[in-house]
């Protein structure tokens, strides 16, 4: 088998593909061959290396020097310099925020380094539609101990043992969903697994379906194995094209193998695995309602029990674990329950990944054991909140976690160790893993206004409470946000929290009021100078505020004026300029513009005061 | 030797259709006609006309409303307006709404048959919009749809996959694909209805040749995706969930692409468009806007 | 592909230890084959292509080989830096594809010095 002395491992997941990494991937191969390396230097196009937003990304193996931002120009150069002379391009390699110096290896960069792959194992290392290489890295082997030296029932104990929970957000234990779908007879039962991933600021499952889909399909056989389901469906958002093409090739691959079919590793064992495509629906991601539209209805939820694990699919028993949760179940078969509680608490066990995004430097997937505090994930992994340290700078506001059913977590509650019992005491939840940044300069009630919108448009309309309450909600936050709102406001949103808390069939009305329950907790007083001083003070809801100039700060660069669309910010170089409140939008343009932090924001009042004072143009 | 030109004349006026039939019947024209718009658009979707001639003042459908259904749906049929009020302003109005000429009220055979001329020579110089007719839902359509639908019919929960080919296939799914796959399946069409209303993938407008999905995700939602959706819908002069009068873009919203590494992102057809600001908008549409 | 048992699983993981080991920086040792303009027109080419086919032919999986710069020394190229773990770096000179094959055997398998084309043990890492 050829051997080579370096490998490439260029990331082709979807964010490094849309920063042009195949136009780089051509480029290398042809300098390679130009160069006469094509012996000696390997190229392999990866999934999801996670630090997304550093694309397209690389590292160069032995040496593991990480390449970000890479265009195609500087191929040529990187190729002569690294591969043939063996100088590592410093000019290519991450800065970390804020200080210039090049950081040349992967594992010295904090965002990678204080991460855990577990999930993520084979991220970056592997060539996604390769399933020798899946192998390489101990692929299947968990499921040929699973087969050969386990029965189903010590499948389900250890699973259990290692009190791996649903990464998909309620956090439900797997070990126990496998136990009771296994203890029920029938002709035909269903292994499911969601990859129907809705959380507005959640990709990991993408991640995973990319860069490992091999790593889904063994953790599904191994399961179906426990319970004794011969049929598999994968349900992926066709919005992840990328991702059902990789899937689909794996599930080839595999079936191919052997490893999927009849007679699986010679055991007897048949298993046959399909993928669905689902058509978009956030309430999807609720189990009933994710079989229904299977099924080919519309994706309702209905009460339990029954349970989908006595009847679920069609009428039979079913489990359903998400994309995260089955990546992890190979490495537990094959190193057992003590090797995963290792890490993590004694009721949160394992890692988790989180979606770390927002105003934050490092944005991307990360890995870590639970129980680390959140402070940790944000300052350490995460390089703290964008543009902080600069003069005049953001600072942190809060954090969402758990996407339309979780919540805001503030400053003071940064000390938090991540796990499913002390998220939940915040308000918020873990959920799927997502996990959005906001600085001084998010409003806390348009956050809440827009997470409610979310929520009333994607729920299924079958529960008054949820389908009526969630609209009510917004007709007052929108209200609110637009200087509409009454004193009384706050206490009645509080009510109708509770109401369509406690009367919800499903997981997506019972969760929808806690973005606005938590933003109430903490920012209370952000609602309260919304209603009352008709002031948004991070400048988000255009008619509660206006947009002054502070002459003493002012330079007078013109930044305001290049970025204001509307002609309204006047005045000379070099001199103090000036907003007309005339022509004025509230757009907050000229306030992103300015780098010196002198713009104001002031209350609404403000604007017609100013309108007032100054000689009327127009007449 | 006119004979393959067809022309649909519409007026509520018996006298005015009659005059015109006779008229560009001679000249060997294929002529049609309708009283109201209503019956002018149920023929324009059973026909293919070269050329419409259409009053303005009309009971219940207005032939402002005609000519702008006329534009977006049949944009290679040429249009003519009858009119008894040629003001100044209203010659500009229609002229605006892309007529290519004007008939006044009363008006002599000659002056019909020049008018008529002319703008079948025009017609015939302007392009259709687009080389490829969107969303019009043609047999060929209809015979693909037919095979897939019959690929899938003994499997379980085969709706949604049907759906989702047939969209694939024709771009949207209007009432008469629905009815289609209804009578194949044996399913009811309010079911096949209450499943496409439901699933924000499946769509019952048009689409235009490219279709841009802005992501609304918390990710991009902070950092103010806002903004580069207000560029588009004035750059590109739409509302969001509408297409373009020359039928190039659709502009649509969705909930999260899962790129939020690369937030405010939008995709334009397959391909994903990261860290977009609004001046990057107008760079990116200028690489889709090139023949 | 035919239908793996266990045993083929193995199989297969054996067969790319190299490529992961690479992968995972988990080396015993390090050849560094310098390749600045005037190495590759000594020869340096020809140094590298036979240390890689060596290293197929005899399966060897916890070797890394690596390129640098001008080692500085022009005149004595093609030259090569042969580096086992905790010890100290070896620097061979004019070499060529049967020399390297001869370092290969002696020094990086059965870790015996080859000191006739050895010159100079110690001096700087490479990287």
């Amino acid at each position: 088998m050829q051997q080579y002395r370096a490998h490439l491992m260029l990331c082709g997941g979807t964010g490094c593909i849309a920063s042009e990494s195949l136009k780089v991937k051509e480029a290398l191969s042809a300098e390679i061959k130009k160069r006469g390396l094509e012996n000696e230097v390997n190229v392999v196009f990866t999934g999801c290396n996670g630090f997304c937003a550093e694309g397209p990304i690389m590292t160069v193996y032995p040496e593991g020097i990480f390449y970000e931002r890479l265009t195609e120009k500087d191929i040529p150069f990187l190729v002569e310099e690294h591969l043939l002379k063996g100088r590592p391009v410093e000019r290519l390699m991450y800065k970390e925020p804020e200080k210039r110096h090049a950081v040349p290896a992967m594992k010295d960069i904090p965002f990678f380094n204080l991460q855990v792959l577990r999930v993520l194992r084979n991220k970056g290392l592997i060539d996604p539609e390769k399933i020798e290489e899946y192998i390489a890295r101990d692929g299947y082997m968990g499921a040929a101990k699973a087969f050969t030296e386990m029965t189903p029932a010590e499948i389900v104990t250890v699973v259990k043992d290692s009190g791996l929970r649903g990464r998909g957000g309620a956090g439900f234990p797997t070990g126990l969903k496998w136990e009771l779908a296994g203890r029920v007879s029938s002709d035909t039962k269903y292994m499911l697994c969601n990859g129907d991933e809705g959380d507005p600021g959640a990709f990991m499952d993408r991640s995973v379906m990319e860069a490992d889909p091999h790593s889904v399909i063994e953790g599904m056989i191994i399961g179906a194995r426990a319970i004794g389901a011969n049929k598999g469906v994968i349900y992926v958002r066709a919005e992840y094209p990328l991702a059902v093409q990789r899937l689909n090739l794996a599930i080839e691959q595999a079936h191919e193998a052997g490893l999927l079919g009849e007679d699986i590793l010679g055991t007897g064992f048949n298993f046959d695995l399909s993928i669905y495509l689902g058509a978009g629906a956030f309430v999807c991601g609720e189990e009933t309602a994710l079989m229904r539209s299977i099924e080919g209805k519309r994706g309702m939820p209905i009460p339990r029990p029954p349970f989908p694990a006595q009847k679920g699919l069609w009428g039979k028993p079913s489990v359903l674990n998400n994309v995260e949760t089955l990546a992890q179940i190979a490495p537990i078969i094959l190193h057992g329950s003590d090797w995963y509680r290792s890490l993590g608490t004694e009721k949160s066990s394992g890692t988790k990944v989180f979606a770390l995004t927002g105003a934050i430097s490092n944005v991307g997937l990360v890995e870590v054991p639970m129980g680390i505090p959140l402070r940790t994930i944000i300052n350490d992994i995460g390089g703290g909140v964008k543009g902080a340290r600069k003069k005049g700078g953001r600072t942190f506001k809060a954090v969402q976690m758990g996407g339309p059913s979780g919540g805001c977590i503030p400053e003071s509650l940064l000390d938090t160790p991540v796990t499913y019992e002390d998220i939940v005491q915040t308000g918020a939840i873990i959920g799927s893993g997502g996990m959005v940044v906001m600085d001084d300069s998010n409003c806390m009630v348009s956050m809440a206004r827009f997470f409610l919108e979310f929520t009333a448009d994607e729920s299924c309309g079958k529960c008054p409470p949820c389908r009526i309450g969630t609209k009510v909600m917004l007709d007052m936050l929108n209200d609110i946000t637009e200087g509409n709102g009454k004193e009384s406001d706050i206490e009645t949103l509080q009510d109708l929290c509770g109401d369509i808390i406690s009367t919800s069939l499903c997981g997506l009305g019972q969760t929808a009021p806690n973005p606005v329950l938590t933003t109430i907790k903490y920012f209370r007083e952000e609602y309260e100078s919304h209603i009352k001083d008709k002031w948004c003070k991070a400048g988000v809801c255009r008619s509660l505020c206006t947009f002054i100039v502070d002459e003493k700060v002012c330079t007078g660069c013109g930044a305001c004026q290049r970025a204001c669309t509307q002609g309204a910010v006047t005045g000379e170089k070099k001199k103090p300029h000036e907003i007309n409140q005339e022509l004025c939008i509230q757009c907050r343009a000229c306030y992103d513009a300015c780098k010196f932090g002198s713009i104001n924001i002031g209350p609404a009042a403000m604007r017609e005061g100013l309108l007032k004072d100054t000689p009327a143009v127009s007449v | 030797m006119q004979k393959d030109i067809n022309i649909l004349v519409v007026d509520d006026e018996p006298v005015v259709i009659n005059s015109c039939e006779r008229v560009l019947r001679e000249e060997g024209y294929n002529v049609h006609s309708a009283m109201r718009g209503k019956d002018a658009i149920h023929l324009m979707e059973e026909n293919i006309y070269n050329l419409l001639l259409t009053d303005l003042k009309m009971p219940e459908m207005d032939g402002i409303s005609l000519i702008e259904w006329t534009r977006k749906s049949k944009p290679s049929t040429g249009i003519v307006v009858i009119t008894g009020y040629p003001s100044q302003q209203s010659i500009q109005d229609v002229l605006g709404l892309g007529c290519i000429d004007y008939v006044p009220k009363p008006f002599t055979p000659v002056m019909l048959t020049d008018v008529t001329y002319r703008a079948l020579e025009l017609a015939k110089k302007t392009p259709p919009l687009e080389d490829f007719p969107v969303g019009d839902f043609t047999p060929e359509m209809a015979l693909e749809l037919n095979s897939i639908i019959n690929n899938y019919k003994n499997m379980p929960g085969n709706l949604i996959p049907v759906l989702q080919k047939a969209q694939e296939i024709v771009g949207y799914l209007p009432p008469e694909v629905q009815k289609q796959i209804s009578s194949k399946l044996k399913v009811p069409v309010a079911e096949i209805h209450s499943v496409v209303s439901f699933y924000s993938f499946f769509t019952m407008k048009q689409r235009g040749k490219h279709l841009i999905r802005v992501c609304e995700g918390t990710a991009c939602y902070v950092k103010r995706v806002s903004a580069v959706l207000d560029k588009l819908i004035s750059e590109l002069d739409v509302k969001v969930g509408e297409m373009t009068t020359d039928r190039k873009f659709s502009l649509e919203s969705v909930r999260c692409l899962g790129a939020c590494g690369l937030a405010p992102v939008m995709m334009i057809d397959q391909s994903t468009h990261g860290a977009m600001t609004p001046m990057k908008v107008v760079e990116v549409l200028d690489t889709y806007k090139q023949p | 592909m035919p239908k793996l048992t266990i045993d083929d699983l193995k199989k297969i993981k054996e067969q790319y230890k190299a490529t992961f080991t690479l992968r995972e920086g988990g080396y015993r040792a390090k050849v560094t084959v310098h390749m600045g303009t005037c190495g590759i027109a000594a020869g340096a080419r020809d140094v590298m292509n036979s240390l890689i086919d060596e290293m197929s032919e005899k399966a060897i999986t916890d070797i890394i080989v690596t390129t640098s710069g001008c080692a500085g020394l022009c005149s004595k190229e093609p030259m090569a830096t042969v580096e086992m773990l905790n010890e100290a770096p070896v620097k061979y000179y004019s070499l060529n594809g049967e020399k390297i094959k001869k370092i290969f055997k002696e020094h990086i398998q059965a870790g015996k010095i080859v000191e006739e084309y050895a010159l100079v043990v110690g001096s700087e890492t490479a990287y």
